[in-house]
């Protein structure tokens, strides 16, 4: 566990963190541990219940959009009820920004926790049907603890929907929700058109509720222990606590459970207590996020009122502080190749924008760039917001827009053909390996 | 050839209105070929082709349906209410008029389905649509057999340069879909176009996406 959160959760039991992965240690709880934390899970016979519960927690996605859930709930409930269809549910645990990995830890640590929170949000919406759907390309042989996890559960007639686990093709936008749909109806995982949106005409055209892993967990506990409860820490907008994937520029990574509204400084912050040099830079909310200058980012806090001042928004909680001997440009160039090239390349503003995109940065990062090349990354960008499918092609915009704001100096120092940078090697982890066929998709 | 008078009044606008159907109904297919490719007209922007597409099918339906009622209110020949929908039920030129309904069926199935769109899904949309591949040789052929005064002359001219054109249109649009790239394969291949700065790709992919 780390400092920033013990000194968060010292004394009262009742606020204490974590809740979601296993205290004092990397042990995976299995049916016996978990059972012992955290008691039998609770049907509540009555569904409607498990949606007021919700409401009044106010619990958010934790995939990175922060919907509601109770809302997503009622609109699977209405559709469901007016089209006369059972509903699907589905968790969602493939977590595809490559800084990310929280969502992986929690199903490594705590798979009981999710699996619970699947059978009662099945449970709430009367579905008939559950999926698991996660990532296998992760250190962890994570499908592995899954199999073992349901069967655990199979043994002492845990369960009262039944469980399929369903594998995740590596690529970037697998976890968007059309595209997972796409996937488990045996196609490839690209995004579709909306509407129809899925909560409405899913899987196999069924009312389809899509929740994150970690939103799940929380679920799991919202029932046993209450709104209220959740309440407790968090702010009063935006309560509770999240899991975040926190790189730091030694280059440790730490899963932790923080609750939203923490100061980002506290975060970020080296194991000995040193904050980050003013003219360093901060990315909040992975390769769709933010570059955020480390001046800018020791006001702010770990929630989306603090955060959408500066255009910026918790995501799926990921804080990155490169090193200082790193380029911020270099870094992002890489970053957006490895996105243009994620790219599902069916709608035309990101199939020819990203490329060209990513093609400028490199431009703009190898120091050798020509006088607009600025000006047209600027004006791409503008060019492909909002004309997707999918958001990938808005989210590479607003990460390559902030870098050029947040480097501005060092884009000034590039144009003179100079670079901060001393070490080329790439510090933002990038998967190895595109797409080169429909195969790669599915 | 007899003047416009009261007897032949209603002939000359069925033939009119047969002859404005027939350039209409060319002028919405070949859109519907650019649509399909998302291609542009000069000075337009994207949605205004699909805009020009629907708004002339809708045009081209009031002039069918003028052809249809002044053919059938003319007393010259007999020519049943029912022939219009109905193939085959006219006792005058039985298997020309009946060419006549089958493309009138296939457009109102067409444009119905359009219409109501929001509501249907896009398989069962597009199926339908696809029918208008078949909709307008039939009218074509219909026009051809069915008016003798469109076998010579500059009638002829304007439904044999209709045919020509239509021909020109599916040409390009299967050429075109021929030399697609698998959907998989478009992202690496514009990629490595890019990022060779001398090449002639890099040109090329430049112009593409100064306004992508």
């Amino acid at each position: 566990m780390t400092t920033a959160t013990q000194d968060m959760s010292a004394g009262d039991t009742a606020t204490s963190l974590p809740r979601l992965l296993p205290r004092g240690g990397q042990l995976a709880e299995d049916w016996h541990t978990h059972t012992a934390r955290h008691g039998r899970l609770p049907y509540r016979e009555r569904p409607g219940d498990l949606v007021r519960d919700l409401n009044a927690a106010g619990l958010t996605g934790r995939g990175g959009a922060a919907f509601p859930v109770a809302r997503k709930l009622s609109a699977v409930l209405d559709a469901a009820a007016k089209r006369r269809r059972a509903p699907v549910v589905v968790a969602n645990g493939a977590e595809s920004e490559p800084a990310s990995d929280k969502d992986a830890t929690l199903l490594w640590l705590a798979p009981h926790l999710v699996l619970d929170g699947l059978q009662l949000m099945a449970e709430a919406a009367g579905a008939q049907a559950a999926i698991l759907y996660f990532h296998t390309d992760r250190r962890n042989d994570v499908g592995r603890r899954l199999r073992q996890a349901v069967a655990e559960r199979a043994a002492v007639v845990a369960d009262r929907v039944a469980v399929q686990l369903a594998e995740a093709p590596p690529r970037f936008l697998s976890g968007q929700e059309t595209a997972l749909i796409s996937h488990l109806a045996g196609g490839p995982a690209i995004p579709t058109f909306v509407p129809p949106r899925i909560t409405e005409r899913g899987l196999d055209g069924a009312p389809t509720l899509v929740q994150n892993v970690e939103t799940l967990a929380h679920v799991a506990l919202i029932a046993r222990h209450g709104p209220a409860w959740f309440r407790q820490v968090g702010t009063k907008t935006e309560p509770g606590s999240m899991l975040c994937t926190i790189r730091r520029a030694d280059g440790a990574v730490r899963i932790t459970e923080v609750p939203l509204g923490m100061p980002l400084k506290s975060l970020i912050a080296s194991p000995d207590g040193q904050s980050l040099g003013p003219d360093r830079a901060l990315l909040v909310g992975g390769y769709h996020g933010t570059w955020v200058p480390a001046a800018a980012a020791s006001r702010l806090t770990l929630d989306n009122h603090s955060l959408g001042a500066i255009g910026a928004r918790v995501g799926a909680g990921i804080l990155v502080t490169p090193p200082p001997d790193r380029c911020g440009l270099v870094e992002t160039a890489a970053v957006v190749r490895y996105l243009a090239l994620e790219s599902a390349g069916q709608c035309g503003p990101c199939l020819n924008g990203l490329p060209r995109i990513a093609a400028g940065l490199t431009e703009l990062a190898t120091g050798r760039p020509r006088r607009q090349t600025q000006a047209d990354i600027e004006r791409w960008a503008g060019q492909v917001t909002g004309r997707g499918a999918c958001h990938h092609p808005d989210g590479t915009a607003r990460f390559v827009r902030s870098a050029l704001i947040t480097f501005a100096a060092e884009v000034d120092r590039h144009n003179q053909g100079r670079c901060s940078g001393t070490n080329k090697k790439p510090f933002l982890p990038i998967p190895h390996g595109s797409a080169r066929t429909e195969e790669d998709w599915l | 050839m007899s003047g416009i008078n009261t007897s032949t009044a209603l002939w000359y606008a069925s033939r009119a209105t047969g002859v404005v159907a027939l350039l209409l109904m060319t002028a919405v297919v070949l859109l519907g070929l650019l649509v399909t490719r998302q291609g542009r007209l000069p000075g337009l922007p994207g949605f205004a082709v699909t805009g020009l597409h629907r708004n002339l099918s809708l045009i081209a339906v009031v002039f069918v349906a003028l052809h249809v009622l002044t053919a059938i209110a003319d007393g010259y020949v007999n020519i049943p209410l029912t022939a219009a929908v109905v193939p085959l039920a006219s006792p005058y030129e039985r298997l020309w008029i009946g060419l006549g309904a089958v493309s009138l069926d296939i457009s109102i199935a067409v444009i119905v389905t359009s219409l109501v769109r929001r509501h249907l899904s896009r398989g069962l949309w597009r199926a339908v649509h696809l029918l208008a591949y078949a909709s307008w040789p039939v009218a074509w052929l219909h026009s051809i057999t069915s008016a003798t005064d469109v076998r010579h002359g500059a009638l002829l001219v304007l439904s044999v340069g209709c045919a020509v054109v239509v021909v020109a249109g599916v040409g390009w649009r299967l050429a075109a879909a021929a030399s697609d790239l698998p959907r998989a394969e478009r992202v690496a291949h514009l990629m490595s176009a890019v990022h060779h700065p001398m090449s002639a790709m890099h040109q090329r992919a430049a112009d593409r996406t100064s306004r992508p």
